[in-house]
């Protein structure tokens, strides 16, 4: 008999499918195919080959060619330009789907373009749009040229220069941390186009391949890395080099406006393709305890690990969650995105560090080795903490968040009303407006407004009311504590307990996330919706962050019992752990 | 005015350390460059480790009662600690020996140890062959089997993830000496690989790994290798009980190397907030920046206080150890991963990139740690361990159980320690622990110190509520079942125990030694002002443990500002800005006691 047999009655959100995304061409399921079971020793772009690739810290060729055959690039085009963009979820999926099983790959060929490109979909010009869209459709790269030590994420303080000699710009200075700016066809430059800390002084210029005729560019060595050590991170010196004046992207001035409205695509996406990564861990760390025995028994057997891996599982759904309900709200509600898109970046890859960490415990040694049958693990834990600190650190998101807390405190949690569309993950989407992304401060909150319209509705004795309660409660300290904010807080010199402040922000609309799923995502198709089961374990997981007990020890064991039993299920069944719980190959 | 308290393990360390040279001296041989060097091309520190013998380091490895240095576990701890402030990859593979050694230490007969002993002298060096390839943590689920055979025995069998086993001379081997399953079943053997015919074992392969990349972690295949009986260490069938009172001494002294890697954490993180500017102000003037650095020093400032109450618990609390040592080592490690953690999200890309700050010595000294919380024992394994003794830890907190001249001689740090007498490691402690269990006695010392003005209100307030929640802890684990295979939950309760373990040994620390720490101008007199480092060690341990008194404080770190003894936390990152995160209770000196004569004189250059 196996450890971990059960009651196998199955849920009816496990049999649901997610509906085929609207756009053209191939999609995740001949991605999934065109690169195969990774586990499989003889697939040419499986866990074999990405972990050699990582050894030699280079890009997998094999994986490189595989998604320029699959045409990923195509994924970052908008279909108005040819390529395949329309949707948030599905762009997702896609990234989702490289990244459990090589994140170099997804990063170092494909998603640094897309960073780079987003500036252009948002506010360039039609001939730099169809520009950089051939660029992508062709297979090129484009660098986004944005990094400088000292500033990290602190677009305002950038020291590289652009001047204005009347026809065209001249760059001048030196950007250290460039993915793979040699093999570039094209850059996507951030500079500095005046002096001055404010937000109005800065341009994007798309840049294409340098050449020597212009002035002087000077490639420096590159920056190794400890994580996604495939992804080249070279440096350039820019000397006097002219490029013409329609280089630059949008009104001048609009620099770092274009960053922060673009750069919600990107913030909400880098978390949800890093989904990819705990549902690989996850699935090495079932496969290492289902194959051993520990005690006197087999290793499921004990509680520990049953534990875990049912901890694990509910923290990659929240994040799937909370990742899946910012990318609607990009198409539905663009107005709360600025502030939501941080949020996302804030505390998912957190909850997935941790979720790795905990894997960890169940894994011991072969956690920490780059060779056997789990090595992937290793590797995986190291390419996740960039996804942390890396194109907006926690403090950028921070920063964002916290001056706009008090007035939604004040104005809109309690006044707004719910969306639920908002929830309907996998339902239909128009395709994404860049225009309608906006900076400043947003009227509403419509998850908060979620929150409250259903704790209200979903009063209860039963662990998710009390929960649902509890939230709610939170809301209502965290209302009486943004509104007493003082100015300080709301800049750089913030209390830690402004800080916590928005920690415990996030894990609220995390919950929100969560509950909005399983209230209003019945009958739309969606997964999980009704499963009060696979709710009520995330919310009991968010509040074990926000601290205070809520369920009682019994409830607690009895919600990761089920979920573990479930990842069993899913990893029988060779199907992915996110709310879409796709049939995949290994 | 008086001078900073004279600590002979500290002095030890600061000349040790001194005789190490400038680490940011880049000919030096234990140079942050030349160790990252070795790390990036997974090479063998082998000139260091020649460096460290040659200044006779492995004589404290030998028990004084064979002619070695050790006796005083403190200077151990504090060596180790150095090394691994370095460079922990050069830390864990020259700590092996002890820990391949200390079997005989504890059950060998005394020639076995003598003859071990100047081998060790001479430079070879030990290793500890427990784990297999099947079984993990699990070690006495081994298959090596040691069969009887003529006057001696034939080993065969594999182990793995080995430290030191091929460069290691010596390596000490748990076997299975009886078919069946029971405790009984194991023994030791110290083998020396040099008389081994060649034919009947096999090296396995280096393993590559996360962190400590350059150490020797492979493994060794026995086929049917045979050894005499006087390899045997300790009767047949007493291997079992051996390791795991070895594991009390040597899980104890793993601390160190936590210590070593939160101190190195520590400064290059205060080092960097420091210099690196935001829109035109250092890091260290942001409010939120010198609250993490706050935290952090106070995690390291708990872990160091406990290591040292526990390494002195070797001596005065023997036979207590089969808690004390699986209390340290879940928990210290514990603690400073982390620390690591929160360090490197200050640190941002800088705690990522390989070669740019510092040689790229936040995220080595991030990925070597990882070792730490996994060998020798993992969290998971000795919150199992503590699990199973809660029965007598809780009857032990309600009588109020205490062995009140140990725990004197482990708390004042001034007399040092009586002679560890090895007959008193048990597998369990008979009395619980009497560290935590005298917890009510020493809150009420520390209230009196407070009323005779010693150290500031607060600090009884804090230890009124170290003791809330200390019982509100033992409630938890009273209702906790012991089981092989204890529920998930049940090891957030040792957790927590853990934490209860550290605010008590912080308390006996502050109570036993503070006056002998008048106001004095040194930095670590600073520490000692007011209980300075008490108010923000407690502080932080509250914090983890609100929880604990359940339906109290949401755990949100630093979130609530109502409680927060600003003033304390300002002096206290002062305090740090000005050593460059190089806080320690007990500060060493190149001339205090013990200190300049045991280092023998060398020169070495790479």
């Amino acid at each position: 008999m196996r450890a971990d047999s059960g009651p196998l009655i199955r849920q009816p959100w496990e049999t649901l499918r997610m509906p085929e995304p609207v756009a053209p061409g191939p999609g995740v399921t001949e991605l999934d195919r065109a690169l195969g079971d990774p586990w499989d020793k003889d697939n040419p772009a499986g866990f074999v080959e990405f972990l050699a690739a990582d050894e030699r810290a280079e890009m997998s060729a094999a994986g490189e060619a595989i998604l320029d055959r699959y045409g990923f690039n195509a994924e970052f085009v908008p279909v108005a330009l040819g390529g395949r963009f329309a949707r948030m979820d599905r762009l997702i999926e896609v990234l989702r789907t490289v990244w459990r099983r090589d994140p170099c790959l997804g990063l170092g060929h494909g998603l640094s373009s897309f960073i780079a490109a987003v500036s252009a979909w948002t506010a360039g010009d039609s001939s730099q749009r169809s520009a950089v869209a051939n660029l992508l459709l062709a297979n090129r790269r484009v660098a986004p040229v944005y990094h400088e030590f000292g500033h990290d994420n602190d677009l305002s303080s950038v020291n590289f220069s652009a001047t204005s000699n009347g026809a065209g710009w001249l760059l001048n200075g030196r950007k250290d941390l460039v993915t793979d700016v040699r093999r570039a066809d094209a850059m996507v430059i951030f500079a500095r186009t005046r002096p001055g800390l404010g937000s109005r002084n800065h341009g994007q210029f798309f840049v294409p391949k340098p050449t020597a005729a212009q002035g002087r560019v000077r490639y420096l060595p590159r920056s190794p890395s400890s994580g996604m050590r495939g992804v080249r991170l070279d440096g350039a010196e820019f000397t006097n080099y002219r490029i013409p004046g329609e280089s630059l992207i949008g009104e001048p001035g609009q620099g770092v406006e274009t960053a922060l409205r673009s750069f919600q695509i990107t913030r909400s996406a880098l978390p949800g393709a890093s989904v990819g990564i705990l549902d690989t861990g996850l699935r090495t760390a079932l496969s290492y305890v289902r194959e051993r025995r520990r005690y006197g028994g087999a290793a499921t057997d004990l509680p520990y690990v049953r534990a875990v891996i049912g901890r694990a599982f509910t923290d990659l759904l929240v994040v799937d969650a909370f990742s899946s309900v910012a990318a609607r709200a990009l198409h539905l509600l663009p107005g709360e995105t600025g502030v939501l898109a941080s949020a996302v970046k804030y505390l998912a890859p957190r909850v997935l560090m941790d979720a790795m960490a905990e894997l960890s415990t169940v894994l011991g040694a072969h956690s920490h080795l780059r060779e056997g049958r789990y090595a992937i693990f290793e590797k995986l834990a190291r390419d996740l903490a960039p996804a942390e600190f890396g194109h907006a650190s926690r403090d950028a998101c921070r920063a964002t968040i916290l001056p706009q807390l008090p007035r939604l405190a004040r104005r809109a949690w309690f006044n707004g009303t719910a969306l639920p569309e908002l929830f309907w993950v996998g339902g239909d989407l128009a395709p994404l407006r860049f225009s309608g992304l906006v900076t400043g401060a947003p009227g509403s909150d419509s998850l908060c407004a979620a929150l409250v319209d259903i704790s209200e509705h979903y009063a209860g004795a039963s662990p998710l009311g009390r929960l649902a309660d509890r939230f709610r409660d939170e809301l209502v300290l965290l209302r009486a504590q943004c509104v007493e904010l003082a100015p300080k807080d709301l800049s750089l010199d913030a209390s830690p307990a402004a800080h916590a402040v928005v920690e415990r922000y996030t894990l609220v609309l995390a919950a929100a996330c969560c509950l909005g799923i399983w209230w209003h995502g019945s009958g739309h198709g969606v997964p999980f919706a009704c499963d009060e089961t696979w709710v009520t374990a995330a919310l009991d997981r968010l509040n074990r962050r926000l601290g205070g007990k809520v369920t009682t020890r019994e409830e607690t064991r009895g919600l990761e019992e089920s979920m573990f039993r479930s990842a069993v299920r899913r990893h029988d069944d060779g199907r992915l752990f996110d709310l879409t719980g796709r049939e995949v190959p290994g | 005015m008086s001078a900073v308290l004279d600590y002979p393990p500290a002095n030890l360390a600061a000349t040790l350390d001194a005789r190490l040279g400038d680490p940011a001296d880049r000919t030096g041989s234990f140079s942050r460059a030349h160790c990252a060097e070795l790390d990036r091309s997974e090479e063998f520190p082998h000139a260091i480790c020649r460096h460290l013998d040659a200044l006779e380091l492995p004589s404290y490895y030998i028990p004084s009662s064979l002619g070695g240095r050790l006796n005083d576990y403190e200077d151990l701890l504090y060596i180790w600690r150095t090394l691994a402030r370095r460079d922990l990859t050069v830390a864990v593979v020259h700590a092996k020996t002890y820990l391949g050694a200390v079997s005989v230490w504890l059950a060998g007969d005394r020639d076995q140890a003598r003859r071990l002993g100047s081998e060790i002298m001479a430079g070879r060096r030990v290793s500890w062959a427990l784990t297999e390839p099947d079984h993990g943590s699990d070690l006495f689920a081994s298959k090596v089997m040691a069969s009887p055979d003529g006057s001696g025995y034939r080993i065969s069998g594999k182990k793995w993830l080995i430290t030191n086993a091929s460069q290691g001379s010596y390596l000490c081997v748990l076997t299975r000496t009886d078919g069946t399953d029971n405790e009984h079943g194991h023994s030791l053997f110290l083998v020396d690989r040099s008389s081994l015919p060649a034919d009947s074992y096999r090296l396995l392969p280096k393993v590559r790994t996360h962190g400590i990349r350059g150490a020797d972690v492979s493994g060794i295949a026995f086929e049917s290798a045979p050894v005499g009986r006087d390899a045997l260490v300790g009767p047949p069938g007493s291997g079992a009980e051996t390791v795991l009172r070895g594991f009390q001494l040597t899980r104890t002294m793993c601390t160190a190397l936590s210590l070593g890697a939160g101190d190195q954490a520590l400064q290059l993180a205060t080092r960097f907030a420091t210099e690196r500017l935001k829109r035109d102000r250092s890091l260290i003037e942001r409010p939120h920046v010198r609250d993490t650095l706050a935290r952090t020093a106070a995690l390291l400032l708990t872990a160091e206080a406990t290591a040292i109450v526990a390494s002195r618990c070797v001596h005065a609390l023997t036979g207590e150890m089969s808690v004390v040592s699986a209390v340290v080592k879940a928990l210290i490690p514990s603690l400073v991963e982390e620390m690591l953690a929160e360090l490197a999200e200050l640190l941002g890309t800088q705690s990522f990139l390989a070669e740019s700050y510092a040689e790229g010595a936040f995220q080595k000294v991030q990925r070597d740690h990882r070792v730490v919380t996994i060998f020798d024992g993992s969290a998971v394994v000795n919150r199992n361990a503590v699990i199973n003794q809660f029965p007598r830890l809780t009857r032990g907190y309600t009588e109020g159980i205490v062995d009140s001249a140990g725990l004197s001689q482990a708390s004042h740090v001034t007399t040092p320690p009586p002679p560890l007498d090895t007959e008193k490691l048990q597998v369990l402690s008979t009395d619980g622990c009497s560290v935590v269990q005298s917890l009510p006695t020493v809150v009420e010392q520390v209230t009196q110190a407070v009323s005779r003005g010693l150290a500031p209100r607060d600090l009884a307030r804090a230890a009124r509520a170290v003791l809330t929640a200390t019982k509100a802890v033992h409630e938890r684990m009273r209702e906790t079942r012991p089981a092989v295979r204890p529920m998930a939950a049940d090891y957030e309760v040792a957790a927590d125990y853990e934490l209860c373990f550290a605010a008590a040994a912080c308390l006996h620390l502050w109570v036993a030694n503070a006056a002998d720490h008048p106001a004095a101008p040194q930095p670590a007199a600073e520490l000692w002002d007011d209980a300075l480092w008490l108010q923000v060690v407690l502080r932080e341990l509250l914090s983890r443990l609100g929880h604990a008194d359940e339906g109290s404080a949401w755990r949100i770190a630093s979130g609530s500002p109502a409680t927060e003894p600003a003033d304390s936390l300002e002096r206290f990152v002062d305090l740090l800005a000005t050593t460059g995160g190089a806080v320690t209770l007990f500060p060493g000196r190149t001339t205090g006691t013990r200190a300049p004569l045991l280092w023998k004189e060398t020169t070495h250059a790479r």
